[in-house]
């Protein structure tokens, strides 16, 4: 016997999903924000070895479906590596991974928007190397990348969509679920889209009041 | 447990037939996403208020709600308004749908690029309004824009791995097919990883040589 109808509860349900999808999607966006900083970092003072091998991994990142990576991670890495890995976990591992490569090549273009004339002067002045990157870049950078950062954003959001295929129960999931259960589709995509959409003009949102701070110090204030 | 690629040397005749069912739906989703996003472009730029309204909510909606959950709402809901289509036309069908928001926006800035004397002068030489849109105005938008719709293009072919889970054998299915018969997903999806930067570098490529093909006779003016 199925019970057809839809309930309350469905509601709970589709709370429950955007829940998920929005933890796990703020959890891997700072875990690959530092992440790809960091490798932006290595890049910058040319690590020897390491600097084209963050290159080629981003590349490989950049240019491969996300719904392969997670697969890889999920059903590949638990058979060659003997490992147990959660759908989370694999979920976490590969949007991390997806979100640092594309934070990147961001991050790079952002340091090097900043003039060498301008380190010069700041290490002349006695500055140290972690304080020239605390003070003179990292401000700047932040400015600079803030624009781009906010579209890969609303980017990653949806990215996270793909991980109900390997059975974490994000907001997807939960569609399927109500739509196997309903069969409606139209109404339960139509809600879980529309969700999705909230999301994105929510975080779109917040980028842009963030934006307007950080470039606080370039705006036009009046004569 | 090592490494070992050659396992699938028995199955490559069956991944290529997925690698050919993937370029064949991405080939005619581009030919779609060409067609929508010149439609909603012309809408876009058009003097009405009201269908530049409705194309641009037609490009928010479909840029801001996960393709996966697009791809649901055609795959279940189609049948129930009686349209019995096979998987493979409803993905071609979400995948130009899509790719034309995407698409839109390229062309529509292309429009937006043109000199403005051009049109004039063709207002001037008597053409009409249709014959400037598909005559001069399309065409040009279309050549200066071949890199940013190359992007889109290889966006296309990322996502038409999403295809995967609705029952399509393209090459991700195809791939899962494998991993299963030879218990070896790590090779398996490793090598397919590669198999989709290969194909994007490749097409990347490609997509520089059209451009300076198209552009040539603006002598490194759009490099």
């Amino acid at each position: 016997m199925r019970y057809a109808d839809f309930t309350w509860y469905d509601l709970v349900l589709l709370a429950q999903g955007l829940g998920v999808s929005l933890g796990l999607f703020a959890v891997t966006s700072l875990f690959g924000l530092a992440l790809g900083t960091v490798w932006a970092v290595i890049r910058y003072y040319g690590v020897p070895a390491l600097t084209p091998v963050i290159a080629f991994v981003a590349e490989l990142l950049k240019n491969s479906p996300v719904l392969v990576q997670l697969f890889l991670v999920f059903f590949g890495f638990p058979a060659f590596f003997k490992l147990n890995v959660t759908p989370v976990e694999a979920a976490i591992v590969t949007l991390t991974g997806n979100t640092a490569a594309f934070i990147y090549v961001v991050a790079v273009a952002a340091i090097d928007s900043i003039g060498r004339d301008q380190i010069e002067a700041a290490r002349v002045s006695g500055l140290t190397r972690w304080q020239v990157l605390r003070r003179i870049i990292a401000p700047q950078a932040a400015a600079f990348a803030i624009g781009p950062l906010i579209g890969l954003m609303v980017n990653q959001l949806q990215v996270t969509s793909l991980i109900s295929v390997i059975g974490v129960m994000d907001l997807t999931k939960i569609g399927a679920i109500l739509n196997l259960r309903t069969l409606k589709p139209f109404i339960v995509w139509t809600a879980v889209g529309l969700l999705y959409y909230l999301a994105a003009k929510l975080i779109a949102g917040l980028g842009w009041r963030l934006e307007r701070r950080l470039s606080a110090h370039s705006a036009w204030r009046g004569l | 447990m090592l490494f070992d690629p050659s396992i699938l040397v028995p199955h490559l005749g069956f991944l290529g037939a997925g690698a050919l069912l993937t370029v064949e739906a991405c080939a005619l989703a581009l030919l779609g996403s060409l067609a929508v996003g010149a439609g909603i472009a012309m809408a876009r730029t058009s003097a009405s208020a009201a269908l530049r309204k409705a194309a641009a909510a037609y490009v928010d909606i479909f840029r801001n709600v996960p393709f996966i959950v697009q791809l649901f709402f055609f795959y279940y809901g189609l049948p129930e308004i009686g349209l019995y289509i096979d998987a493979f036309t409803t993905g071609v069908i979400a995948l130009s749908i899509a790719g034309g928001a995407f698409a839109s926006d390229v062309i529509r800035s292309g429009i937006l690029a043109i000199d403005t004397g051009v049109i004039d002068a063709a207002q001037v030489s008597g053409l009409s309004r249709r014959v400037i849109f598909t005559k001069i105005v399309l065409p040009i938008a279309l050549r200066t824009s071949v890199r940013p719709l190359g992007s889109v293009l290889i966006n296309l072919i990322l996502t038409s791995s999403i295809l995967s889970t609705i029952t399509l054998n393209e090459l991700t299915g195809s791939a899962k097919i494998v991993a299963a018969d030879t218990f070896r997903p790590f090779e398996v999806y490793a090598v397919l990883l590669v198999i989709y930067a290969a194909l994007t570098y490749a097409v990347s490529i490609a997509i520089n040589l059209l451009h300076r093909r198209q552009n040539r006779h603006l002598g490194g003016e759009v490099a």
